[in-house]
């Protein structure tokens, strides 16, 4: 039976009505491939279509009974969990696979097998701990003792219990403060305690304020700055401790309530409104972009007006040859710079442009390093104590490249250290110190071998009768430097001294002078010592001035002392001894007030 | 190339931090109690809460299949209108029944460890004698029903301290679970769509509420919610029946004996049943509320947007779109075209919302739905509101109404012109039905959840005040 027949049969139309069948038949037979396993006529039912035949596919089942082991076997286990805090007194069960003694333990991940191993040789008699109690992990807040509250802590605006609820509140909700600031609830303890309902009905509960979140924030970082400022001094805090105690100490609520309302109005904007600022946007991105298109136009033109560089030395183009060197390097970026010109837009032909952009690249970076690199050797000794502690700034990637070349023996650019930065690695400037080693009461003792025999023993004097030693017991840079105050105070004061001495030797040697001059009127040669004299007085009167305007005219100062000590009257050891002991008395007082002054100073 | 099918240190749970200690979850609604195992992806047993009380031997019948035509029978919810437990002995009545009887939580002593139906169901009627014999029965055999099953229910997020520590001594003192834990169904919700911050809408039975959701945890000051839901949208729909031209009567399907067809908008041909009793208004509410409920899952759709139904030229345009059929039990059916629109369309806009009989029905503008998520955004802090605008969960049954979440998205877009706003709203009808459910059997199942569980023993040592300061 043939296709052909199921049509006969069926009174189907035959679709080959032209072809002979015989020949046909024949053809179909020969062409088409013997199916194995179905009978032929089964086949030929398909007609002229092969029939379809799925292999049977029994890799799942095989699969399965390749990988048959013994079933799993699990039990109800007991565990508990200790990130509770309550001693495993909740004991709840799960489904775990059970591991035999003698099997293999399969099934141990986070550390759970072991556990899991003890639990079925033993006796049930200890739950193992949840494998996820180490998940548990919590906000660290700042504790305070009484004492450290009062001493340190104390606030007009906040009292100790509503710091404690507002702590507590911030363990709570593990520093959330979207959640701590929607629970805040605080309900002040009335005074009177448990009397309070009764008789003390006229006393007046303060109600509790509203607090913003940022009054919430603000107080909760003073507390945490002071509380870790108290364990721990600002300079002894690590990079990230210090970066969190200034944020925290530099909190501005202030700041932070107008960037909320600048947020508020942001959204409460209209449909049109937030059309426009679109539209402004990206009004502004273009204006960047072309802003940023032109200086890299305005950026290509200095290049192209590139100047030779100056900063090297002449003497090496005085010579005939060096000029003649000089024009061969000039002659040469020249040429560099025209194809280079067209470089950065177009690029005409990448094979010459690829090239040419590396030198062009690398060329202002070296040059600008090499300046850096000549600005930084002078400061480098004296920098070098200071960068150690630092991270070294990353190199730009750009200099980086050229940095390899030169072996990356500088950082190409120095990083400006912060204030803060400044602050925590304790870096400091001065003056350039000699080589060697250097004693800091060496600098001390310089600032003495400026002075005159006289006037270093008249300070030394003024020192010992402050209690100073002459030199310091513990020279700290703290301590020279209030020292070197102390010191320009007291010579300060010496100087003054000094030249009221002069003022008083003067106005008596005036006082002679007139004495004499009533006393011989009409002596001419005299007179004309006289006038020279005076001469000299007003010149010793104009170095006062300047010496108490200026305080540089210390020779001539002295040298009128001298003069006003010379026409003293003859016992002038005792005289002077005087002087300078109602000297000291008054010096004394007036440096014991600049000390005080001092002393203000430190303490601020 | 043989492979074990999963070794045992690649268990699904533990890759997924699961760890399922048979904890139970209960999420008692105003319309439905929800219970099940947790770990489970639906809840098993879902009871109405409507329960049946029979004013004669004052027995109460719990279960769907218990609520039929019978003398002196009266349907009660121990629910109230705020979704909170109101009638406390009933609820414990009622979850014992969905909780023991019905989940069959095995027993301490394992007679038959696969007992989720070891008490096969009688047929209607002989099933509550039966079933309330049964409660008995277990109540006095075990002392201590669920000593082996953690406890996890849901609250709305403004239930009172009093129904909490309620909630923790029924489960501690009667059922004796070894743990409790009572969490806040926005939460749930979130945890559901997989999400711990975003904003909850939950369009359920007796509430419309919206609920911020932080980190897991509810804000207080955001929480809002109205009557606007699926009791009220069904007294919205009697009052689109009152005035509809001819008045549409709700028939419920017990009352039909037989009926004919009949042509849309003529008179139904129907034989009533009658019954030698009364049947009391309680149990005949409770009826057409199906029909309803029905009404509005096949006909009500909510006016999509953009605009509202009122705005200009709407109308008009809803008149023309394609109507749709309902036939009552009674055999009447009518074509409903712009009105299936017209009768939702209250709960986003009060104007439009029908006229009410009752006081409780109307509604003001802040009881729409975008009154209350703009209420409850407007309690937080501004630098959450775009993270909340961009995460609104939606769940709760009524929000299936088709064009929900259509409309929903225009009317955010609209208040909130230049914040991103998005929806989730699970695509699977019964992740929106039971999402609070799930959420909590997600939570449940967690291996970070168990140290969170109040253990027998803090209760013991706290009494029923722990709740408060445990589950925040
Ligand atoms: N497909 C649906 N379309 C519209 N409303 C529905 C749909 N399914 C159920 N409802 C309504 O949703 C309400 C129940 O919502 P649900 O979230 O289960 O409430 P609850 O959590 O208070 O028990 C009922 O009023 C019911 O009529
Ligand atoms: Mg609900």
């Amino acid at each position: 039976m043939t296709s052909r027949d199921v049509h006969d049969v069926l009174n189907l139309p035959s679709d080959h009505s032209g072809a002979p069948r015989p020949s046909k038949k024949q053809k179909t037979s020969a062409s088409r491939p013997n199916l194995k396993g179905l009978a032929r006529e089964v086949q030929n039912l398909g007609g002229d279509n092969p029939i379809a035949i799925v292999p049977e596919v029994n890799f799942f089942k095989k699969r399965r009974f390749a990988s048959r082991k013994p079933v799993a076997k699990w039990e109800l286990k007991a565990f508990t969990n200790s990130a509770r805090g309550d001693d495993g007194a909740l004991v709840l069960r799960h489904w775990k696979k059970k591991t035999d003694v003698g099997a293999p333990v399969e099934g141990g991940q986070d550390g759970e097998g072991q556990q899991q191993g003890e639990g079925t040789s033993g006796t049930e008699d200890k739950p193992e701990d949840s494998a996820f109690a180490k998940f548990n992990v919590q906000v660290v807040v700042p504790h305070y003792t009484e004492d450290q509250y009062h001493s340190n802590l104390q606030n007009n605006d906040w009292t100790k219990e509503e710091t404690d609820y507002l702590l507590s509140l911030a363990k709570d909700f593990d520093l959330r403060w979207t959640l701590i600031w929607d629970r805040y609830d605080f309900q002040p303890t009335p005074p009177g305690g448990d009397a309070a309902n009764g008789d003390t009905s006229t006393a007046v509960v303060p109600a509790p304020k509203q607090r913003s979140m940022e009054d919430l924030k603000a107080r909760y970082y003073e507390v945490a700055a002071k509380m870790m400022a108290v364990q721990k001094p600002a300079q002894y805090m690590t990079r990230p401790e210090f970066e969190l105690y200034e944020m925290m100490q530099n909190f501005d609520s202030e700041q932070e309530r107008k960037r909320k309302q600048f947020a508020l109005n942001t959204m409460s904007r209209s449909k049109d409104e937030a059309r426009e600022e679109e539209s402004l946007l990206l009004e502004v991105k273009r204006i960047l972009a072309r802003t940023e298109r032109f200086n890299e136009e305005r950026r290509e033109l200095y290049n192209r007006l590139d100047y030779p560089a100056t900063d090297s030395d002449i003497n090496s183009f005085k010579t005939s040859a060096g000029l003649q060197n000089l024009l061969q390097t000039l002659m040469t970026t020249d040429k560099n710079k025209k194809r280079k010109s067209i470089m950065p837009g177009e690029g005409v032909s990448p094979s010459s442009g690829v090239p040419n952009s590396a030198v062009s690249e690398t060329n202002p970076a070296n040059r600008r390093e090499s300046i850096a690199a000549s600005a930084t050797s002078n400061h480098a000794r004296r920098d070098s104590e200071a960068r150690t502690p630092a991270t070294p700034a990353d190199p730009t990637p750009t200099s980086a490249a050229a940095n390899k070349k030169k072996g990356g023996a500088q950082q190409p650019e120095r990083r400006k250290l912060t204030q803060q930065e400044e602050q925590v690695y304790g870096v400091s400037y001065h003056d350039r110190l000699g080589s060697g080693p250097t004693f800091r009461y060496e600098k001390i003792n310089k600032l003495y071998s400026h002075k005159s025999g006289q006037q270093q023993l008249r300070i030394t004097n003024a020192l010992s009768e402050l209690d100073l030693p002459p030199r310091l017991v513990m020279p700290t840079a703290a301590v020279t430097a209030q020292f070197e105050v102390l010191w320009g105070a007291v010579t300060a004061l010496v100087d003054l001294r000094k030249i009221s001495d002069r003022l008083d030797g003067e106005i008596k040697i005036e006082e002679a002078k007139k004495a004499e001059r009533d006393r011989a009127k009409g002596i001419v040669p005299e007179a004309e010592k006289e006038k020279e004299k005076e001469g000299e007085g007003e010149k010793g009167g104009v170095g006062e001035k300047d010496g108490e305007e200026k305080k540089d005219g210390e020779e001539k100062g002295e040298g009128g002392e001298q003069g006003g000590q010379e026409g003293e009257e003859k016992k002038r050891p005792g005289s002077s001894g005087s002087l300078t002991a109602a000297g000291h008395k008054r010096s004394a007082s007036v440096l014991s007030a600049a000390s005080d002054k001092s002393a203000k100073r430190q303490k601020k | 190339m043989a492979q074990p099918p999963l070794s045992s240190s690649v268990q699904p749970t533990d890759v997924y931090g699961g760890d399922e200690v048979s904890a139970i979850v209960l999420d008692p609604g105003y319309i439905h109690t929800r219970a099940g195992f947790a770990g489970e992806e639906m809840p098993k047993q879902v009871l109405p809460s409507f329960y049946g009380h029979i004013t004669s031997s004052q027995r109460d019948v719990f279960g769907d299949q218990a609520i039929y035509p019978r003398a002196d029978f009266e349907i009660r919810n121990y629910m109230n209108r705020d979704s909170a437990v109101e009638d406390w002995d009933t609820a414990t009545k009622i979850w014992e029944y969905a909780l023991i009887d019905r989940l069959g939580v095995p027993r301490p002593t394992p007679a038959s460890k696969n007992g989720l139906n070891n008490k096969p169901k009688p047929a209607a009627d002989g099933d509550v004698e039966m079933a309330d014999e049964a409660d008995l029965d277990e109540t006095e055999n075990y002392e201590k029903p669920m000593q082996e099953n953690p406890l996890l229910m849901t609250e709305p997020a403004w239930n009172s301290p009093k129904a909490r520590e309620k909630a923790i001594e029924i489960c501690m003192e009667n059922w004796a679970c070894p743990a409790f834990w009572l969490s806040k169904t926005p939460v749930l919700a979130a945890y559901a769509a997989g999400k711990a911050t975003v904003l909850v809408l939950d369009v359920g039975g007796a509430n419309t509420s919206v609920t911020a959701v932080f980190d897991g945890m509810v804000l207080k000051r955001s929480v809002q919610r109205s009557p606007v839901g699926g009791v009220w949208l069904s007294s919205q729909l009697r009052s689109l029946f009152e005035t509809s031209e001819p008045k549409v009567e709700v028939v419920p399907r017990f009352m039909v004996e037989s009926k004919k067809p009949v042509e849309a908008g003529q008179p139904a041909e129907a034989r009533l049943k009658t019954f030698d009793f009364q049947i009391s208004p309680s149990f005949r509410a409770f009826e057409e509320e199906g029909v309803l409920k029905e009404f509005k899952e096949s006909v009500v759709e909510v006016w999509k947007g953009p605009g509202r139904y009122l705005a200009q030229g709407n109308e008009d345009y809803a008149k023309n779109l394609p109507g749709r059929v309902f036939e009552m039990p009674d055999g009447s059916n009518q074509m409903w075209r712009e009105q299936r629109f017209k009768v939702a369309e209250g709960m986003w806009d009060e104007n439009a919302a029908f006229p009410s009989a009752t006081e409780e029905g109307k509604i003001t503008k802040a009881q729409t739905v975008p009154g209350l998520i703009k209420a409850a955004l407007d309690a937080i802090d501004v630098d959450v509101r775009p993270a909340l605008l961009a995460n609104v969960v939606v769940t709760g049954s009524t929000s299936l109404l088709p064009g929900f979440n259509d409309r929903l998205h225009h009317e955010l877009t609209a208040m909130f012109p230049s914040v991103k706003v998005k929806i989730h709203a699970a695509g699977l009808t019964s992740e929106r039905r039971f999402g609070a459910w799930i959420g909590g059997s997600i939570l449940g199942s967690l291996g970070t959840f168990h140290q969170m569980w109040i253990s027998r023993k803090e209760y013991e040592e706290n009494g029923a005040g722990i709740v408060e300061k445990r589950c925040k």
